[in-house]
């Protein structure tokens, strides 16, 4: 489809957004994250998460702490720093923004 | 019937796969770390999708099973996806993978018997593949064996051409010399040209 080959870039874009949005709710951890997004549109994997993850870290937008399971590993359980909750409060605030703007064209 | 394991350290958990299962787990990382060249902090991302591995290959195996196979790592692979580097608002995106043979020295993986020392020689003074190994087989038993530590050298100090997606596969013996020299590199300090600091 046609359409599809456009619509790729913005959930691709969005993505950021979204897992902004997830840690900023509740602190949590990677599969918690991939268990939120699937069956939407956003469903992603690991291969994308982590990097992403290591980018807005750099950014110092999330930080980690470790928790220990009851099975397994120790995990890394992400939250948003102050940083990141004020980006997240503009990116929210934009993206209403935008759309408004898009409801109020084209009638 | 004996089945060989290999056992393997995947960040915070040790595992044993088989041959196939091992072969195809250096594939993933080897490409993986190929894949995150440019990234700033790729032993942290390594750190986390090894540990996804293991979590995903352990939740597959069945109570009485000790040993990893394709049966089980295979779709952990695929649950987990290949590396795709985030956009990046803040920079230009980054230029399409060079398609022409590069100009700088790189050992190429794909397709490499040991670890692509002479292919990337090959490419580099534009030779035939085959000829070079002929010619390094000739001086490593002209030179009484010196031979290795020149390739030796040559394996530690250079860089890896990045993987070509639908390109020839790797073979075991090139993913884990890889694997290995990359994680000497990291002890030694040895840093890549090339690399992108932030």
């Amino acid at each position: 489809m046609a359409a599809e080959s456009k619509l790729a870039p913005i959930r691709k874009g969005l993505l950021e957004f979204l897992v902004l949005k997830i840690v900023g709710a509740k602190s949590v951890y990677v599969p918690d994250i991939l268990r939120q997004l699937a069956g939407t549109e956003f469903a992603t994997q690991e291969g994308t998460l982590y990097p992403l993850l290591s980018k807005l870290r750099r950014e110092d937008l999330v930080h980690y702490e470790w928790q220990e399971s009851g099975a397994g590993p120790p995990r890394k359980y992400y939250q948003l720093t102050d940083a990141g909750r004020v980006q997240l409060a503009a990116l929210d605030e934009y993206w209403n923004l935008i759309n408004r703007t898009i409801a109020n064209f084209g009638h | 019937m004996q089945r060989i394991a290999t056992t393997v350290r995947l960040n915070r958990s040790v595992l044993q796969f088989d041959d196939a299962a091992n072969a195809r787990l250096e594939q993933y990382l080897a490409e993986s770390a190929s894949l995150l060249e440019g990234d700033p902090d790729p032993q942290e991302i390594l750190a986390d999708l090894e540990q996804a591995v293991a979590d995903q290959c352990t939740r597959r195996l069945r109570p009485d099973q000790t040993v990893v196979t394709l049966t089980e790592l295979a779709p952990a692979l695929e649950e987990i996806g290949s590396v795709q580097a985030p956009g990046n608002s803040t920079t230009s995106p980054s230029p399409p993978p060079r398609e022409a043979p590069s100009r700088s020295l790189q050992q190429v993986s794909q397709g490499a018997v040991i670890s692509g020392v002479c292919l990337g020689l090959a490419r580099y003074f534009q030779l035939d593949v085959t000829l070079l190994r002929v010619i390094s087989v000739l001086l490593l038993l002209g030179t009484g064996g010196a031979m290795i530590l020149v390739y030796l050298g040559l394996m530690l100090l250079m860089p890896y051409a990045p993987l070509q997606p639908g390109g020839a596969s790797i073979r075991w013996l090139p993913a884990k010399n890889r694997r290995f020299m990359e994680f000497l590199r990291a002890k030694l300090g040895v840093d890549r040209p090339g690399k992108i600091t932030a």
